[in-house]
């Protein structure tokens, strides 16, 4: 599979690029943010700031996206980034299909 | 599964026209690059790696590596890295000076995220967090600190949503909120909302400057055909007065505004002529200027005991 990235506009391309990467680290950041609430340790300001600071991180790279136009690639990009985790990640929990795809080779051990 | 669920909503089968199974199960796992680091942050990895770099079998460098990669919450269920947890927390405690810097009595009326264009070379959008206090209006950015801009809402004389078509071609709602310094352009996450705060904020403080001027056009009746001039029009303890760019005196001068009624027509900006009654006669007047034809309707009910057009009909312009 092959990621398309704007050739017309490298700049495009790169922003797009940076802006999906920092919104697979903020989905991240949400979840240990729940863990984290959910553990209990966090103070009640604490947890005021904190899920401010993401919903600012989040209303930002929103209105990033709409200035530069980019939500329609930052999506491609993100299905794309989905589609190849998909692949990897059903060929190691499936060494079958890995024998499959490696073209009817003897699967070797447990792949 | 299916048939318990196909049983217990029989609907679900008379949608289905051939007659195949309501709903097949299916396998799916869809893993998804976020779910991927989640598992992976939950979950916690630990690398031990020695590596080392040859050239002609000749070993060169040594790599020695030891990494564990976890949440926050598992490395704490783990006992690791518990006291720094703490002591950062504890440190951020202490150092309170990462809030916006208010007056004593100045309370946040609404915050959201946002930005300003700084006019002067190179233009740029300076993004922050838009906060709306009880007297100013803010731009701050929290990191590294820095107040972006800001003006006191009593300075702010016209707030306005225009529609901008932004670098990559959406369609942006930006709002300009002019002043006596001129006119910035914000961008909010929510501007409309801020708009009407903004509004409501103006004309809940009367205001107490002295004389208030804004680009107001005046409806010169030249024998013939009438003809709309550009110029600067005044309110002052001294009445309104309308001076023609480039004219030496004010063309128009009423000590008192008596009366002052809106009415559709044709005017340079937009739709709404403003009838202004004075002691010499009727004169018409049109502006953008939302808040000055505000503090006109202002002026012309204290004036007089014949209140005459509501505010709600006078938004100016072409609001």
């Amino acid at each position: 599979m092959t990621l398309t990235i704007d050739e017309h506009s490298l700049k495009n391309g790169v922003l797009t690029l940076v802006v999906t990467l920092v919104e697979v680290i903020q989905e991240a950041l949400e979840g240990q943010a729940v863990r984290r609430l959910e553990g209990g340790e966090l103070t009640d300001e604490e947890q005021e700031r904190l899920g401010q600071a993401l919903l600012d991180l989040d209303d930002a790279l929103e209105s990033i996206k709409a200035d530069h136009g980019l939500t329609a690639s930052v999506a491609d990009l993100r299905r794309g980034l989905d589609d190849v985790v998909d692949d990897v990640v059903d060929r190691l929990v499936n060494p079958s299909r890995w024998a499959d795809a490696q073209g009817g080779e003897t699967p070797r051990g447990d792949a | 599964m299916t048939d318990t669920l196909a049983r217990a909503t029989p609907s679900l089968r008379t949608h289905d026209s051939d007659g195949a199974p309501a709903l097949q199960p299916t396998r799916d796992l869809h893993a998804t690059l976020p779910d991927l680091v989640d598992a992976l942050l939950n979950k916690g990895v630990y690398l031990d790696l020695d590596l080392i770099i040859t050239v002609a079998d000749i070993p060169l460098i040594g790599v020695n590596l030891r990494a564990a990669i976890a949440g926050m919450e598992t490395m704490l269920e783990h006992g690791m890295m518990r006291g720094w947890d703490e002591r950062t927390r504890e440190w951020v405690r202490q150092s309170l000076a990462r809030h916006v810097p208010l007056e004593p009595d100045e309370d946040v009326v609404a915050r959201m995220a946002g930005g300003h264009r700084r006019d002067e070379p190179p233009t740029t959008w300076r993004p922050g967090t838009v906060y709306l206090t009880t007297r100013r209006l803010l731009v701050w950015r929290a990191d590294p600190r820095e107040l972006l801009w800001q003006t006191d809402l009593a300075e702010v004389t016209e707030v306005e949503l225009r529609t901008e078509t932004s670098v990559g071609g959406e369609e942006r709602e930006r709002l300009a909120v002019t002043t006596g310094a001129g006119t910035t352009l914000l961008s909010a996450a929510a501007p409309e909302r801020l708009e009407t705060l903004l509004r409501e904020r103006g004309e809940a403080q009367p205001r107490t400057a002295p004389d208030r001027s804004a680009q107001v056009w005046y409806r010169e009746d030249r024998s013939g055909a009438p003809v709309w001039r550009g110029g600067t029009g005044s309110l002052g303890p001294d009445g309104l007065t309308w001076q023609g760019v480039g004219d030496a005196r004010p063309a128009v001068r009423l000590r008192e505004v008596r009366d002052l009624q809106a009415r559709t027509g044709r005017t340079p900006v937009g739709r709404q002529v403003l009838l202004v009654t004075g002691e010499r006669g009727v004169v018409r007047l049109a502006t953008r200027a939302a808040a000055w034809a505000r503090a006109l309707a202002a002026a012309a009910t204290s004036g007089t005991r014949s209140p005459s057009t509501s505010d709600t009909t006078l938004t100016g312009g072409d609001a």
